[in-house]
């Protein structure tokens, strides 16, 4: 490693572990070149009393100071008990295999580093190299967790400290980290740093309850109580589809009703519940088009059955579990042929590849990704489409869940090439794409100083791809462009991003799924379903 | 837990300033988080933003999605923007008394 933060650093009392420094990010491309980054809030006073800043003094994960000893210890101690369970079969029959393969076949290469957009648009800020944090466990694993392992660590040098900063800090750093498996897909040894992180983060959830407010409290907890993590309640959710159905006759002319419980319908759609509540277009353009393709499908209203999010993929499986069984459980219920999921990326991943490991039996109704549903409708020409009506420069961002993570690539760039003539490519794309910088959950954390965090830098790389996707000719505000990003959580990380650069403004430029696109175009939907006015 | 205190209000807040108990709100306290939003005056469109918030989230135990909000107003976004600098969700909600928003919004 090229920096002095050593593995065993980690341990040191100190008030700060490490610095974010504003002027060593990376410059922004036209036109943002003199953008200067205001430095990362501190904290208040109030707020560092009560929790563990030790790490960056950025805070999302609240780590709550101790105030004993004995707590130290207890700490400590609970989070040993929790990476015993972690290796264990019993415990983790979820992810063990690729946790092991990760923790032994590490040749620190560094290549992950190179891969990593946290760590290279930090300006390099030592402790968000991935290996840094990989090493931290190893070294915790081959201590404890290892016979003759403590007398080992003082003759090898990788002797690491476990005390109460190291165990706190770890925590933090797994939420430095978006999940978004760059890092893996680079690897030559197939090491995943962010599966690493993710287990990390598992640990803390599972053994000592500690995980960030938006996924637990505010997310799976409320979704399992509410319905939805957003608290819309089934009531709530008819009054925004009562809106969405006069939105949709305003728009276009057409008279809608959007199905619900539908017994036997060839499809459930489930969308992501922000769709409702921030981008109700997104829905009312999968209505039109499939009421217009003809075909057999519906909504659920019941709990849990119109929100497709399971945050419990970030951070936790038993919470991860209790939601996708109830998915599961409407899916059967309703007699569908198939589970069709709208434009959410991590939905796409817990409600079909990992869900696999747990829709068993009867309850295992096929499941598809909307990619696929739509590409059939397109390229098999079952609408019609006027290509000239997107006839603006469009590009296109890769939801990692969806792409890096299952595959699914080409379907909305046949459809892409098709539908919108001065369709582009961002560098790079597919599965090396770069994450939008909202992954695993951090473009729902708003609070603390965290957002500042995400916006200068996991949303960095992404904003300058956006930005190099487009000429300088196109980047007046005057020309209409639009940034594809087929995914709720990518939507409300790109929204933050054009805000917090001013980008409406200084690029007009419009961010919106890819179902919006295809109404936009369709032949039997008037023209101008897409608005090109300011949004937030 | 953070209290806010303005003149004679003392409520319990979140970490962003939110009511940790929106049944309590009143107009007082209304006038006093608007403080915290850059608005010194609350005047009759803000007010018809607010009630119209408050009311939706009585019925419904949520905020209304932005389009239904600004469709119902007849204020434009920007408008919104206007009013409360910090937008509808960060700034308007809170002076209307609303839990902070959650979930991919």
């Amino acid at each position: 490693m090229s920096d002095h933060l050593r593995p065993k650093d980690i341990s040191k009392k100190t008030d700060r572990l490490v610095h974010v420094d504003p002027s060593k990010f990376p410059k922004l491309p036209y036109p943002y070149e003199d953008w200067e980054d205001p430095a990362i809030p501190e904290l208040s006073d109030a707020k560092k009393a009560e929790r563990d800043v030790s790490l960056d003094g950025v805070s999302n994960l609240v780590v709550p100071l101790p105030k004993t000893e004995e707590e130290k210890e207890e700490f400590v101690a609970r989070f040993l008990v929790g990476l015993r369970k972690l290796l264990s079969k019993e415990n983790n029959w979820t992810f063990l295999k690729p946790l092991m393969l990760s923790m032994d076949n590490c040749v620190k290469c560094n290549t992950c580093a190179d891969a990593c957009p946290v760590f290279q648009e930090s300006g390099k800020v030592a402790a968000y190299r991935p290996l840094f944090r990989s090493e931290v466990l190893r070294r915790i694993v081959k201590k404890h967790l290892t016979p003759g392992g403590k007398l080992a660590a003082k003759f090898t040098g990788n002797d690491i400290d476990v005390n109460w900063e190291t165990v706190s800090r770890l925590a933090q750093l797994s939420y430095r980290c978006t999940l978004c498996r760059r890092c893996a897909q680079t690897c030559p040894m197939g090491v995943d740093n962010g599966l690493l992180s993710r287990e990390i983060r598992k640990l803390f959830s599972q053994e000592l309850g500690l995980s960030p407010a938006e996924l637990h409290g505010d997310g799976t907890i409320k979704q399992l109580e509410t319905g939805s993590s957003t608290g819309l309640s089934p009531v709530a959710l008819m009054d925004l589809i009562e809106f969405a159905e006069e939105d949709i006759t305003d728009r276009t002319g057409l008279n809608i009703k959007i199905p619900f419980d539908k017994s036997g319908a060839d499809i459930l759609l489930i969308h992501n519940a922000g769709e409702f509540l921030s981008w109700p277009e997104n829905l009312e353009a999968f209505a039109i088009l499939f009421e217009i393709a003809g075909l057999s499908w519906t909504l659920s209203s019941e709990m849990v059955g119109y929100d497709s999010v399971n945050y419990g993929l970030f951070y936790d499986d038993a919470q991860y579990a209790r939601v996708t069984l109830k998915h599961a459980e409407v899916a059967r219920k309703l007699g569908v042929k198939k589970v069709v999921v709208g434009e959410c990326g991590h939905a796409h991943k817990a409600l079909m590849a990992i869900g696999d490991r747990v829709w068993l039996a009867e309850s295992n109704v096929p499941r598809e990704s909307c990619m696929a549903t739509m590409e059939d409708l397109i390229m098999n020409e079952k609408i019609m489409v006027d290509p000239q009506r997107n006839d603006f420069p469009v590009t296109t961002h890769d939801p990692c869940n969806m792409t890096r993570s299952m595959g699914i690539i080409e379907p909305q760039r046949r459809i892409l090439r098709k539908i919108c003539p001065q369709f582009r490519e961002m560098t790079p794309h597919g599965v090396h794409n770069y994450c939008c910088g909202g992954g695993s959950g951090f473009a729902i954390m708003q609070s603390h100083n965290f957002p500042e965090w995400k916006m200068a830098i996991s949303g960095r790389r992404k904003f300058a791809q956006i930005l190099d996707a487009f000429s300088k000719e196109e980047l007046d505000p005057s020309v209409h462009k639009y940034v594809c990003a087929p995914c709720s959580n990518c939507k409300g990380q790109i929204r933050d991003i054009i805000t917090h650069f001013n980008a409406w403004e200084r690029t007009g430029m419009l961010y919106g799924g890819l179902v919006e696109l295809i109404v936009n175009c369709m032949t039997d939907v008037r023209e101008g379903f897409i608005e090109w006015e300011d949004f937030h | 837990m953070p209290t806010f205190t303005h003149g004679d209000i003392s409520i319990e807040v979140d970490e962003d300033g939110f009511m940790e108990e929106p049944d309590q709100w009143n107009e007082e306290i209304a006038k006093a988080l608007a403080t915290t939003e850059g608005v010194d005056e609350m005047t009759e469109e803000h007010w018809k933003l607010v009630n119209y918030l408050r009311d939706y989230y009585l019925k419904f135990g949520i905020a209304p999605m932005i389009r239904k909000l600004c469709k119902e107003t007849g204020f434009p976004l920007k408008k919104v923007y206007e009013l409360f600098p910090s937008g509808p969700a960060k700034g308007a909600c809170k002076v209307a008394g609303l839990a902070k928003p959650t979930g991919c919004v």
